[in-house]
Protein backbone atom coordinates (compact mmCIF):
# COMPACT_ATOMS: atom_id res chain seq x y z
CA UNK A 1 0.00 0.00 0.00
CA UNK A 2 1.27 3.47 -0.88
CA UNK A 3 2.45 5.83 1.83
CA UNK A 4 -0.41 7.79 3.37
CA UNK A 5 -0.45 11.45 2.51
CA UNK A 6 -2.11 14.00 4.80
CA UNK A 7 -5.47 13.89 3.03
CA UNK A 8 -5.58 10.11 3.02
CA UNK A 9 -4.58 10.07 6.68
CA UNK A 10 -7.44 12.39 7.62
CA UNK A 11 -9.88 10.35 5.51
CA UNK A 12 -8.63 7.13 7.06
CA UNK A 13 -8.94 8.53 10.58
CA UNK A 14 -12.44 9.72 9.72
CA UNK A 15 -13.36 6.22 8.62
CA UNK A 16 -11.71 4.74 11.71
CA UNK A 17 -13.67 7.12 13.96
CA UNK A 18 -16.56 4.68 14.51
CA UNK A 19 -14.10 2.03 15.73
CA UNK A 20 -12.32 4.60 17.86
CA UNK A 21 -15.68 5.56 19.37
CA UNK A 22 -16.30 1.89 20.19
CA UNK A 23 -12.84 1.86 21.80
CA UNK A 24 -13.58 4.98 23.83
CA UNK A 25 -16.88 3.47 24.97
CA UNK A 26 -15.13 0.21 25.92
CA UNK A 27 -12.53 2.10 27.96
CA UNK A 28 -15.21 4.18 29.68
CA UNK A 29 -17.35 1.17 30.65
CA UNK A 30 -15.14 -1.90 30.97
CA UNK A 31 -12.20 -0.43 32.88
CA UNK A 32 -14.44 -0.64 35.93
CA UNK A 33 -14.52 -4.43 35.55
CA UNK A 34 -10.78 -4.63 36.14
CA UNK A 35 -9.98 -1.71 38.43
CA UNK A 36 -13.43 -0.79 39.76
CA UNK A 37 -13.12 -2.51 43.12
CA UNK A 38 -9.63 -1.07 43.76
CA UNK A 39 -10.69 2.49 42.87
CA UNK A 40 -14.26 2.30 44.21
CA UNK A 41 -12.97 1.23 47.61
CA UNK A 42 -10.26 3.94 47.49
CA UNK A 43 -7.46 1.40 47.61
CA UNK A 44 -5.90 2.82 44.49
CA UNK A 45 -5.97 6.37 43.17
CA UNK A 46 -7.96 6.75 39.96
CA UNK A 47 -4.99 8.29 38.13
CA UNK A 48 -2.76 5.31 38.99
CA UNK A 49 -5.47 2.81 38.02
CA UNK A 50 -6.16 4.64 34.74
CA UNK A 51 -2.45 4.73 33.88
CA UNK A 52 -1.93 1.03 34.64
CA UNK A 53 -5.15 0.06 32.87
CA UNK A 54 -4.29 2.09 29.74
CA UNK A 55 -0.72 0.81 29.55
CA UNK A 56 -1.67 -2.84 29.85
CA UNK A 57 -4.74 -2.57 27.61
CA UNK A 58 -2.48 -1.19 24.84
CA UNK A 59 0.16 -3.85 25.55
CA UNK A 60 -2.46 -6.63 25.42
CA UNK A 61 -4.04 -5.22 22.27
CA UNK A 62 -0.79 -4.82 20.33
CA UNK A 63 0.96 -8.02 21.43
CA UNK A 64 -1.91 -10.48 21.83
CA UNK A 65 -4.94 -8.98 20.12
CA UNK A 66 -4.59 -10.91 16.89
CA UNK A 67 -6.17 -14.16 18.12
CA UNK A 68 -9.59 -12.89 19.17
CA UNK A 69 -9.68 -10.42 16.29
CA UNK A 70 -9.00 -13.22 13.77
CA UNK A 71 -11.82 -15.22 15.36
CA UNK A 72 -14.18 -12.35 14.65
CA UNK A 73 -12.69 -11.91 11.17
CA UNK A 74 -13.49 -15.54 10.38
CA UNK A 75 -17.15 -14.60 10.65
CA UNK A 76 -16.88 -12.03 7.91
CA UNK A 77 -13.98 -10.10 6.41
CA UNK A 78 -15.20 -6.54 5.92
CA UNK A 79 -12.89 -5.53 3.06
CA UNK A 80 -13.62 -1.85 2.35
CA UNK A 81 -12.75 0.95 4.73
CA UNK A 82 -16.16 2.65 4.36
CA UNK A 83 -17.79 -0.73 4.98
CA UNK A 84 -15.71 -1.21 8.14
CA UNK A 85 -16.65 2.29 9.27
CA UNK A 86 -20.35 1.60 8.73
CA UNK A 87 -20.19 -1.82 10.39
CA UNK A 88 -18.49 -0.39 13.48
CA UNK A 89 -20.93 2.55 13.46
CA UNK A 90 -23.90 0.14 13.40
CA UNK A 91 -22.42 -1.69 16.40
CA UNK A 92 -21.71 1.56 18.25
CA UNK A 93 -25.22 2.92 17.61
CA UNK A 94 -26.75 -0.38 18.76
CA UNK A 95 -24.74 -0.23 22.00
CA UNK A 96 -25.74 3.41 22.51
CA UNK A 97 -29.43 2.70 21.81
CA UNK A 98 -29.57 -0.38 24.05
CA UNK A 99 -27.76 1.46 26.86
CA UNK A 100 -30.12 4.42 26.57
CA UNK A 101 -33.09 2.04 26.64
CA UNK A 102 -31.66 0.53 29.84
CA UNK A 103 -31.21 -2.88 28.26
CA UNK A 104 -28.16 -5.07 28.95
CA UNK A 105 -25.82 -4.93 25.99
CA UNK A 106 -22.43 -6.24 25.03
CA UNK A 107 -20.32 -4.59 22.33
CA UNK A 108 -19.17 -8.08 21.23
CA UNK A 109 -22.73 -9.08 20.41
CA UNK A 110 -23.33 -5.79 18.60
CA UNK A 111 -20.16 -6.19 16.51
CA UNK A 112 -21.06 -9.80 15.63
CA UNK A 113 -24.53 -8.68 14.52
CA UNK A 114 -23.07 -5.81 12.49
CA UNK A 115 -20.63 -8.16 10.70
CA UNK A 116 -23.50 -10.52 9.87
CA UNK A 117 -25.33 -7.43 8.57
CA UNK A 118 -22.35 -6.66 6.33
CA UNK A 119 -22.27 -10.29 5.08
CA UNK A 120 -25.99 -10.01 4.37
CA UNK A 121 -25.58 -6.72 2.50
CA UNK A 122 -22.50 -7.79 0.53
CA UNK A 123 -23.89 -11.21 -0.29
CA UNK A 124 -20.96 -12.88 1.47
CA UNK A 125 -21.48 -16.23 3.08
CA UNK A 126 -21.70 -16.22 6.89
CA UNK A 127 -19.71 -19.07 8.36
CA UNK A 128 -22.49 -20.57 10.48
CA UNK A 129 -20.08 -22.90 12.31
CA UNK A 130 -18.05 -19.87 13.42
CA UNK A 131 -21.26 -17.97 14.21
CA UNK A 132 -22.56 -20.72 16.48
CA UNK A 133 -19.12 -21.04 18.04
CA UNK A 134 -19.22 -17.33 18.89
CA UNK A 135 -22.82 -17.50 20.14
CA UNK A 136 -21.84 -20.45 22.34
CA UNK A 137 -19.15 -18.30 23.97
CA UNK A 138 -21.83 -15.84 25.12
CA UNK A 139 -23.26 -18.62 27.26
CA UNK A 140 -19.95 -20.29 28.13
CA UNK A 141 -18.22 -17.05 29.16
CA UNK A 142 -20.39 -16.20 32.21
CA UNK A 143 -20.63 -19.88 33.15
CA UNK A 144 -16.87 -20.25 32.99
CA UNK A 145 -16.43 -17.06 35.02
CA UNK A 146 -18.88 -18.44 37.62
CA UNK A 147 -16.93 -21.71 37.81
CA UNK A 148 -13.57 -19.88 38.10
CA UNK A 149 -14.92 -17.55 40.75
CA UNK A 150 -16.36 -20.41 42.82
CA UNK A 151 -13.13 -22.41 42.54
CA UNK A 152 -10.82 -19.47 43.28
CA UNK A 153 -12.94 -18.40 46.24
CA UNK A 154 -12.91 -21.91 47.72
CA UNK A 155 -9.14 -22.14 47.25
CA UNK A 156 -8.70 -18.69 48.79
CA UNK A 157 -10.81 -19.58 51.83
CA UNK A 158 -8.96 -22.89 52.29
CA UNK A 159 -5.61 -21.12 52.09
CA UNK A 160 -6.66 -18.45 54.60
CA UNK A 161 -8.02 -21.07 57.02
CA UNK A 162 -4.83 -23.10 56.67
CA UNK A 163 -2.30 -20.27 56.94
CA UNK A 164 -4.34 -17.98 59.21
CA UNK A 165 -2.52 -14.82 58.12
CA UNK A 166 -2.77 -11.74 60.29
CA UNK A 167 -5.64 -9.57 59.13
CA UNK A 168 -3.26 -6.76 58.21
CA UNK A 169 -1.07 -9.04 56.12
CA UNK A 170 -4.15 -10.58 54.49
CA UNK A 171 -5.47 -7.16 53.58
CA UNK A 172 -2.07 -6.01 52.31
CA UNK A 173 -1.99 -9.16 50.16
CA UNK A 174 -5.52 -8.53 48.91
CA UNK A 175 -4.67 -4.94 48.02
CA UNK A 176 -1.62 -6.08 46.09
CA UNK A 177 -3.66 -8.90 44.55
CA UNK A 178 -6.32 -6.46 43.37
CA UNK A 179 -3.71 -4.30 41.68
CA UNK A 180 -2.00 -7.30 40.02
CA UNK A 181 -5.35 -8.82 39.00
CA UNK A 182 -6.32 -5.39 37.61
CA UNK A 183 -3.12 -5.32 35.54
CA UNK A 184 -3.73 -8.88 34.30
CA UNK A 185 -7.36 -8.01 33.61
CA UNK A 186 -6.34 -4.89 31.65
CA UNK A 187 -3.90 -6.91 29.55
CA UNK A 188 -6.56 -9.57 28.87
CA UNK A 189 -9.18 -6.89 28.16
CA UNK A 190 -6.89 -5.33 25.57
CA UNK A 191 -6.00 -8.71 24.03
CA UNK A 192 -9.59 -9.90 23.89
CA UNK A 193 -11.72 -6.85 23.23
CA UNK A 194 -9.52 -5.04 20.71
CA UNK A 195 -11.23 -7.35 18.19
CA UNK A 196 -14.50 -5.54 18.93
CA UNK A 197 -12.88 -2.16 18.44
CA UNK A 198 -10.65 -2.72 15.43
CA UNK A 199 -11.50 -6.24 14.21
CA UNK A 200 -13.74 -5.03 11.37
CA UNK A 201 -10.95 -2.77 10.05
CA UNK A 202 -8.25 -5.48 9.81
CA UNK A 203 -9.06 -6.51 6.22
CA UNK A 204 -9.38 -2.88 5.09
CA UNK A 205 -6.52 -1.37 7.06
CA UNK A 206 -5.28 1.93 5.65
CA UNK A 207 -1.84 1.35 7.20
CA UNK A 208 1.18 -0.50 5.90
CA UNK A 209 3.95 -2.30 7.77
CA UNK A 210 6.44 0.11 9.35
CA UNK A 211 10.03 -0.90 9.97
CA UNK A 212 11.43 0.24 13.31
CA UNK A 213 14.98 -0.81 12.47
CA UNK A 214 17.09 -3.53 14.08
CA UNK A 215 14.87 -6.14 12.43
CA UNK A 216 11.80 -4.88 14.26
CA UNK A 217 8.64 -3.88 12.48
CA UNK A 218 5.05 -3.13 13.35
CA UNK A 219 2.35 -4.61 11.12
CA UNK A 220 -0.67 -2.72 9.82
CA UNK A 221 -2.92 -4.73 12.17
CA UNK A 222 -0.70 -3.86 15.15
CA UNK A 223 -0.89 -0.18 14.16
CA UNK A 224 -4.68 -0.48 14.09
CA UNK A 225 -4.65 -2.17 17.47
CA UNK A 226 -2.33 0.49 18.88
CA UNK A 227 -4.77 3.15 17.72
CA UNK A 228 -7.69 1.17 19.17
CA UNK A 229 -5.75 0.73 22.42
CA UNK A 230 -5.15 4.47 22.59
CA UNK A 231 -8.89 5.07 22.06
CA UNK A 232 -9.62 2.69 24.95
CA UNK A 233 -7.05 4.57 27.06
CA UNK A 234 -8.76 7.89 26.26
CA UNK A 235 -12.07 6.30 27.33
CA UNK A 236 -10.45 5.14 30.60
CA UNK A 237 -9.03 8.56 31.40
CA UNK A 238 -11.99 10.67 30.33
CA UNK A 239 -15.07 8.78 31.39
CA UNK A 240 -14.39 5.66 33.45
CA UNK A 241 -14.06 7.42 36.81
CA UNK A 242 -17.80 7.64 37.68
CA UNK A 243 -18.36 4.09 36.40
CA UNK A 244 -15.43 2.81 38.47
CA UNK A 245 -16.61 4.48 41.64
CA UNK A 246 -20.23 3.27 41.33
CA UNK A 247 -19.56 -0.23 40.00
CA UNK A 248 -16.52 -0.60 42.24
CA UNK A 249 -18.44 0.41 45.33
CA UNK A 250 -21.22 -2.07 44.56
CA UNK A 251 -18.66 -4.81 43.91
CA UNK A 252 -17.13 -4.11 47.29
CA UNK A 253 -20.34 -5.13 48.98
CA UNK A 254 -18.65 -8.47 48.41
CA UNK A 255 -15.90 -9.33 50.88
CA UNK A 256 -12.41 -8.09 49.90
CA UNK A 257 -11.55 -11.68 48.90
CA UNK A 258 -14.76 -11.89 46.85
CA UNK A 259 -13.86 -8.66 45.01
CA UNK A 260 -10.40 -10.01 44.17
CA UNK A 261 -11.84 -13.31 42.97
CA UNK A 262 -14.34 -11.55 40.68
CA UNK A 263 -11.62 -9.43 39.05
CA UNK A 264 -9.35 -12.48 38.67
CA UNK A 265 -12.09 -14.72 37.23
CA UNK A 266 -12.97 -12.01 34.70
CA UNK A 267 -9.30 -11.62 33.71
CA UNK A 268 -8.84 -15.40 33.36
CA UNK A 269 -11.90 -15.77 31.14
CA UNK A 270 -10.81 -12.90 28.87
CA UNK A 271 -7.32 -14.41 28.73
CA UNK A 272 -8.64 -17.89 27.84
CA UNK A 273 -10.65 -16.50 24.93
CA UNK A 274 -7.71 -14.54 23.54
CA UNK A 275 -4.51 -16.49 24.18
CA UNK A 276 -3.14 -18.19 21.08
CA UNK A 277 -0.34 -20.05 22.94
CA UNK A 278 -2.94 -21.44 25.36
CA UNK A 279 -5.17 -22.59 22.49
CA UNK A 280 -2.16 -24.33 20.89
CA UNK A 281 -1.23 -25.92 24.24
CA UNK A 282 -4.79 -27.21 24.75
CA UNK A 283 -4.82 -28.66 21.23
CA UNK A 284 -1.47 -30.36 21.77
CA UNK A 285 -2.89 -31.97 24.92
CA UNK A 286 -5.82 -33.30 22.88
CA UNK A 287 -8.25 -30.95 24.64
CA UNK A 288 -10.81 -28.91 22.69
CA UNK A 289 -9.40 -25.37 22.40
CA UNK A 290 -11.67 -22.51 23.33
CA UNK A 291 -12.55 -20.32 20.34
CA UNK A 292 -10.48 -17.15 20.23
CA UNK A 293 -13.18 -14.50 20.01
CA UNK A 294 -13.99 -11.31 21.90
CA UNK A 295 -16.26 -11.95 24.90
CA UNK A 296 -18.18 -9.59 27.15
CA UNK A 297 -16.17 -8.51 30.18
CA UNK A 298 -19.28 -7.21 31.96
CA UNK A 299 -21.08 -10.53 31.52
CA UNK A 300 -17.99 -12.36 32.79
CA UNK A 301 -18.14 -10.19 35.93
CA UNK A 302 -21.85 -10.93 36.37
CA UNK A 303 -21.08 -14.65 35.94
CA UNK A 304 -18.33 -14.45 38.56
CA UNK A 305 -20.59 -12.70 41.09
CA UNK A 306 -23.23 -15.33 40.34
CA UNK A 307 -20.66 -18.06 41.00
CA UNK A 308 -19.92 -16.56 44.42
CA UNK A 309 -23.66 -16.33 45.13
CA UNK A 310 -24.19 -19.98 44.23
CA UNK A 311 -21.36 -20.96 46.60
CA UNK A 312 -23.54 -19.76 49.48
CA UNK A 313 -26.14 -22.41 48.61
CA UNK A 314 -29.85 -21.71 49.04
CA UNK A 315 -29.31 -18.26 50.55
CA UNK A 316 -27.19 -17.22 47.57
CA UNK A 317 -29.68 -18.64 45.05
CA UNK A 318 -32.50 -16.66 46.67
CA UNK A 319 -30.45 -13.45 46.37
CA UNK A 320 -29.95 -13.87 42.62
CA UNK A 321 -32.14 -11.57 40.58
CA UNK A 322 -33.22 -14.02 37.91
CA UNK A 323 -35.05 -11.24 36.03
CA UNK A 324 -31.72 -9.49 35.41
CA UNK A 325 -30.22 -12.73 34.07
CA UNK A 326 -33.22 -13.24 31.77
CA UNK A 327 -32.76 -9.70 30.44
CA UNK A 328 -29.07 -10.42 29.75
CA UNK A 329 -30.03 -13.64 27.90
CA UNK A 330 -32.60 -11.71 25.88
CA UNK A 331 -29.80 -9.31 24.88
CA UNK A 332 -27.98 -12.27 23.28
CA UNK A 333 -30.76 -12.26 20.64
CA UNK A 334 -31.94 -8.65 20.43
CA UNK A 335 -28.47 -7.02 20.28
CA UNK A 336 -27.08 -8.92 17.25
CA UNK A 337 -30.42 -8.82 15.39
CA UNK A 338 -30.72 -5.05 15.91
CA UNK A 339 -27.06 -4.51 14.92
CA UNK A 340 -27.45 -6.67 11.78
CA UNK A 341 -30.57 -4.82 10.61
CA UNK A 342 -29.06 -1.41 11.44
CA UNK A 343 -25.81 -2.40 9.70
CA UNK A 344 -27.70 -3.43 6.57
CA UNK A 345 -29.64 -0.15 6.49
CA UNK A 346 -26.56 2.02 7.16
CA UNK A 347 -24.50 0.20 4.53
CA UNK A 348 -27.29 0.83 2.02
CA UNK A 349 -27.34 4.54 2.96
CA UNK A 350 -23.56 4.99 2.91
CA UNK A 351 -23.26 3.22 -0.44
CA UNK A 352 -26.24 4.78 -2.19
CA UNK A 353 -26.57 8.20 -0.57
CA UNK A 354 -22.92 9.04 0.16
CA UNK A 355 -21.54 7.08 -2.78
CA UNK A 356 -18.91 5.23 -0.71
CA UNK A 357 -17.62 1.80 -1.60
CA UNK A 358 -18.61 -0.41 1.33
CA UNK A 359 -17.79 -3.74 -0.34
CA UNK A 360 -14.72 -4.65 -2.35
CA UNK A 361 -15.62 -7.15 -5.06
CA UNK A 362 -13.73 -10.39 -4.53
CA UNK A 363 -13.02 -12.91 -7.24
CA UNK A 364 -13.70 -16.41 -6.04
CA UNK A 365 -11.88 -18.62 -8.54
CA UNK A 366 -13.94 -21.66 -9.45
CA UNK A 367 -12.33 -25.00 -9.09
CA UNK A 368 -11.10 -26.60 -12.31
CA UNK A 369 -13.84 -28.70 -13.90
CA UNK A 370 -13.29 -32.42 -13.61
CA UNK A 371 -12.53 -34.13 -16.88
CA UNK B 1 12.36 4.28 63.63
CA UNK B 2 14.23 4.65 60.36
CA UNK B 3 13.22 7.52 58.13
CA UNK B 4 13.12 5.50 54.95
CA UNK B 5 9.84 3.87 54.00
CA UNK B 6 10.01 0.09 54.39
CA UNK B 7 8.56 -2.25 51.78
CA UNK B 8 4.85 -3.15 51.78
CA UNK B 9 5.04 -6.31 53.90
CA UNK B 10 7.80 -4.93 56.16
CA UNK B 11 5.48 -2.07 57.04
CA UNK B 12 2.67 -4.55 57.62
CA UNK B 13 4.87 -6.56 59.98
CA UNK B 14 5.78 -3.40 61.88
CA UNK B 15 2.11 -2.53 62.24
CA UNK B 16 1.28 -6.08 63.32
CA UNK B 17 3.96 -5.87 66.02
CA UNK B 18 2.54 -2.56 67.26
CA UNK B 19 -0.99 -3.93 67.36
CA UNK B 20 0.16 -7.01 69.27
CA UNK B 21 2.04 -4.82 71.74
CA UNK B 22 -1.04 -2.64 72.14
CA UNK B 23 -3.18 -5.69 72.98
CA UNK B 24 -0.48 -7.00 75.34
CA UNK B 25 -0.54 -3.70 77.20
CA UNK B 26 -4.34 -3.72 77.60
CA UNK B 27 -4.09 -7.30 78.87
CA UNK B 28 -1.34 -6.28 81.31
CA UNK B 29 -3.63 -3.46 82.45
CA UNK B 30 -6.17 -6.08 83.55
CA UNK B 31 -3.51 -7.92 85.55
CA UNK B 32 -2.27 -4.73 87.26
CA UNK B 33 -5.88 -3.84 88.08
CA UNK B 34 -6.45 -7.22 89.74
CA UNK B 35 -3.15 -7.01 91.63
CA UNK B 36 -3.77 -3.40 92.66
CA UNK B 37 -7.25 -4.18 93.96
CA UNK B 38 -5.97 -7.25 95.80
CA UNK B 39 -3.32 -5.11 97.51
CA UNK B 40 -5.95 -2.52 98.41
CA UNK B 41 -8.24 -5.16 99.85
CA UNK B 42 -5.45 -6.82 101.82
CA UNK B 43 -3.33 -3.89 102.95
CA UNK B 44 -5.31 -0.73 102.17
CA UNK B 45 -3.78 2.33 100.48
CA UNK B 46 -0.01 1.99 100.49
CA UNK B 47 3.10 2.21 98.32
CA UNK B 48 2.44 -1.21 96.72
CA UNK B 49 -1.03 -0.23 95.51
CA UNK B 50 0.27 3.17 94.40
CA UNK B 51 3.03 1.43 92.44
CA UNK B 52 0.31 -0.45 90.52
CA UNK B 53 -1.32 2.87 89.65
CA UNK B 54 2.03 4.19 88.37
CA UNK B 55 2.42 1.03 86.27
CA UNK B 56 -1.07 1.57 84.85
CA UNK B 57 -0.29 5.22 84.02
CA UNK B 58 2.90 4.14 82.20
CA UNK B 59 0.93 1.45 80.33
CA UNK B 60 -1.68 3.97 79.29
CA UNK B 61 0.96 6.34 77.96
CA UNK B 62 2.63 3.57 75.95
CA UNK B 63 -0.77 2.45 74.62
CA UNK B 64 -1.54 5.99 73.57
CA UNK B 65 1.77 6.21 71.67
CA UNK B 66 1.10 2.87 70.00
CA UNK B 67 -2.44 3.81 69.11
CA UNK B 68 -1.32 7.07 67.49
CA UNK B 69 1.41 5.27 65.51
CA UNK B 70 -1.05 2.58 64.40
CA UNK B 71 -3.70 5.15 63.43
CA UNK B 72 -1.37 7.15 61.17
CA UNK B 73 0.10 4.08 59.43
CA UNK B 74 -3.27 2.37 59.14
CA UNK B 75 -4.89 5.39 57.57
CA UNK B 76 -2.13 6.15 55.10
CA UNK B 77 -0.87 2.72 54.11
CA UNK B 78 -2.73 -0.32 55.30
CA UNK B 79 -5.97 -2.22 55.25
CA UNK B 80 -8.94 -2.32 52.96
CA UNK B 81 -10.25 1.26 53.42
CA UNK B 82 -13.74 0.17 54.45
CA UNK B 83 -12.18 -1.76 57.31
CA UNK B 84 -9.80 0.93 58.58
CA UNK B 85 -12.47 2.82 60.50
CA UNK B 86 -13.70 -0.38 62.14
CA UNK B 87 -10.24 -1.32 63.41
CA UNK B 88 -9.56 2.19 64.65
CA UNK B 89 -12.87 2.23 66.53
CA UNK B 90 -11.97 -1.09 68.16
CA UNK B 91 -8.58 0.28 69.22
CA UNK B 92 -10.26 3.37 70.65
CA UNK B 93 -12.64 1.21 72.68
CA UNK B 94 -9.77 -0.91 74.00
CA UNK B 95 -7.80 2.20 74.88
CA UNK B 96 -10.91 3.57 76.60
CA UNK B 97 -11.12 0.34 78.62
CA UNK B 98 -7.50 0.66 79.76
CA UNK B 99 -8.11 4.30 80.63
CA UNK B 100 -11.13 3.30 82.73
CA UNK B 101 -9.08 0.61 84.49
CA UNK B 102 -6.48 3.22 85.42
CA UNK B 103 -9.18 5.64 86.52
CA UNK B 104 -10.85 2.96 88.67
CA UNK B 105 -7.60 2.21 90.53
CA UNK B 106 -6.91 5.93 90.86
CA UNK B 107 -10.41 6.56 92.27
CA UNK B 108 -9.99 3.73 94.74
CA UNK B 109 -6.71 5.23 95.95
CA UNK B 110 -8.13 8.74 96.26
CA UNK B 111 -11.93 8.73 96.61
CA UNK B 112 -12.81 5.22 97.76
CA UNK B 113 -9.80 4.62 99.99
CA UNK B 114 -12.11 3.70 102.84
CA UNK B 115 -14.89 2.31 100.71
CA UNK B 116 -13.06 -0.94 100.04
CA UNK B 117 -14.02 -2.12 103.48
CA UNK B 118 -17.53 -0.80 103.11
CA UNK B 119 -18.30 -2.52 99.78
CA UNK B 120 -18.42 -5.98 101.27
CA UNK B 121 -16.30 -8.92 102.49
CA UNK B 122 -12.82 -8.81 100.79
CA UNK B 123 -13.41 -12.30 99.34
CA UNK B 124 -16.58 -11.29 97.55
CA UNK B 125 -15.15 -7.99 96.27
CA UNK B 126 -12.08 -9.93 95.12
CA UNK B 127 -14.44 -12.32 93.31
CA UNK B 128 -16.04 -9.34 91.52
CA UNK B 129 -12.59 -7.98 90.57
CA UNK B 130 -11.56 -11.43 89.25
CA UNK B 131 -14.67 -11.75 87.08
CA UNK B 132 -14.24 -8.21 85.74
CA UNK B 133 -10.55 -8.92 84.97
CA UNK B 134 -11.58 -12.06 83.09
CA UNK B 135 -14.03 -10.04 81.02
CA UNK B 136 -11.22 -7.60 80.14
CA UNK B 137 -8.93 -10.49 79.20
CA UNK B 138 -11.68 -12.06 77.05
CA UNK B 139 -12.10 -8.72 75.23
CA UNK B 140 -8.36 -8.66 74.47
CA UNK B 141 -8.43 -12.29 73.31
CA UNK B 142 -11.47 -11.61 71.13
CA UNK B 143 -9.68 -8.65 69.55
CA UNK B 144 -6.59 -10.78 68.96
CA UNK B 145 -8.78 -13.48 67.37
CA UNK B 146 -10.31 -10.90 65.02
CA UNK B 147 -6.88 -10.29 63.52
CA UNK B 148 -5.93 -13.96 63.30
CA UNK B 149 -9.05 -16.09 63.21
CA UNK B 150 -12.36 -14.23 62.89
CA UNK B 151 -14.31 -17.49 63.22
CA UNK B 152 -13.09 -17.82 66.83
CA UNK B 153 -14.27 -14.33 67.87
CA UNK B 154 -17.74 -15.69 68.65
CA UNK B 155 -16.38 -17.87 71.50
CA UNK B 156 -14.66 -14.91 73.14
CA UNK B 157 -17.76 -12.72 72.74
CA UNK B 158 -19.75 -15.36 74.56
CA UNK B 159 -17.18 -15.44 77.40
CA UNK B 160 -17.30 -11.64 77.75
CA UNK B 161 -21.10 -11.71 78.03
CA UNK B 162 -21.04 -14.46 80.64
CA UNK B 163 -18.43 -12.61 82.73
CA UNK B 164 -20.37 -9.36 82.45
CA UNK B 165 -23.53 -11.07 83.58
CA UNK B 166 -21.65 -12.68 86.49
CA UNK B 167 -20.20 -9.29 87.45
CA UNK B 168 -23.71 -7.80 87.48
CA UNK B 169 -24.90 -10.64 89.71
CA UNK B 170 -22.10 -10.20 92.22
CA UNK B 171 -22.53 -6.41 92.23
CA UNK B 172 -26.26 -6.78 92.86
CA UNK B 173 -25.61 -9.16 95.73
CA UNK B 174 -23.01 -6.86 97.30
CA UNK B 175 -25.20 -3.77 96.85
CA UNK B 176 -28.21 -5.51 98.39
CA UNK B 177 -26.11 -6.56 101.38
CA UNK B 178 -24.67 -3.06 101.68
CA UNK B 179 -28.05 -1.33 101.66
CA UNK B 180 -29.54 -3.93 104.02
CA UNK B 181 -26.79 -3.14 106.55
CA UNK B 182 -27.09 -0.45 109.23
CA UNK B 183 -24.24 1.64 107.82
CA UNK B 184 -24.80 5.41 107.43
CA UNK B 185 -26.31 6.53 104.12
CA UNK B 186 -23.14 8.36 102.96
CA UNK B 187 -21.16 5.12 103.37
CA UNK B 188 -23.82 3.19 101.46
CA UNK B 189 -23.67 5.71 98.61
CA UNK B 190 -19.87 5.67 98.58
CA UNK B 191 -19.89 1.85 98.56
CA UNK B 192 -22.45 1.83 95.74
CA UNK B 193 -20.24 4.13 93.62
CA UNK B 194 -17.16 2.03 94.35
CA UNK B 195 -18.96 -1.14 93.20
CA UNK B 196 -20.23 0.66 90.09
CA UNK B 197 -16.65 1.70 89.24
CA UNK B 198 -15.56 -1.96 89.24
CA UNK B 199 -18.67 -3.35 87.52
CA UNK B 200 -18.51 -0.59 84.88
CA UNK B 201 -15.32 -2.14 83.49
CA UNK B 202 -17.22 -5.34 82.59
CA UNK B 203 -19.85 -3.19 80.88
CA UNK B 204 -17.10 -1.58 78.78
CA UNK B 205 -15.81 -5.06 77.89
CA UNK B 206 -19.33 -5.97 76.80
CA UNK B 207 -19.45 -2.90 74.52
CA UNK B 208 -16.25 -4.17 72.93
CA UNK B 209 -17.89 -7.56 72.44
CA UNK B 210 -20.74 -5.87 70.53
CA UNK B 211 -18.18 -4.13 68.32
CA UNK B 212 -16.31 -7.40 67.80
CA UNK B 213 -19.43 -9.30 66.80
CA UNK B 214 -20.09 -6.81 63.95
CA UNK B 215 -16.46 -6.83 62.82
CA UNK B 216 -16.34 -10.63 62.84
CA UNK B 217 -19.46 -10.83 60.63
CA UNK B 218 -17.81 -8.42 58.18
CA UNK B 219 -14.68 -10.55 57.99
CA UNK B 220 -16.14 -14.02 58.09
CA UNK B 221 -15.30 -16.04 54.96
Amino acid sequence: MAELDAFNLITSLLFLSSGLFLGWSLGANDASNVFGSAVGSRMLRFSTAALLCSLFVILGAVTAGAGASAGLGALGAVNALAGSFTTALAAALTVAFMTRAGLPVSSTQAVVGAIVGWNWFSGSRTDTTQLWRIVATWVICPLLAAAFAALLYRLGVLWIRWRRPHLLRLDAGLRLGLILAGIFGSYSLGANNIGNVMGVFVHASPFSRVSLGAGLSISSTQQLFLLGGLAIAVGVFTYSRPVMTTVGASLMTLSPLGALVVVLANALVLFLFSSEPLAVALSSLGLPPLPLVPVSSSQAVIGAVLGLGLLQGGRGVRQIRWGVLARIASGWVTTPVLAAVLGFVLLFVVQNVFGQQVVQPVDHPLPMPLR
Amino acid sequence: MANHSPALFAKTRLLEARLEEFLDKVSEGGIYFQRGMALLLERGVGPEAEAKLQQLIALKERCNELRRAVVSTLYTEMLIPDFRGDVLRLLSHLYGLLDSIKNAVQEFLIEYANAVIITGPPGEVGELVAVVTQSVEAAVQGSRALFRNPDAVRDHINHIRVYESEADGITLRLKSALFASDRPLEQKLLGRDALAAIDGLADLAEEISDELSILAIKRVL
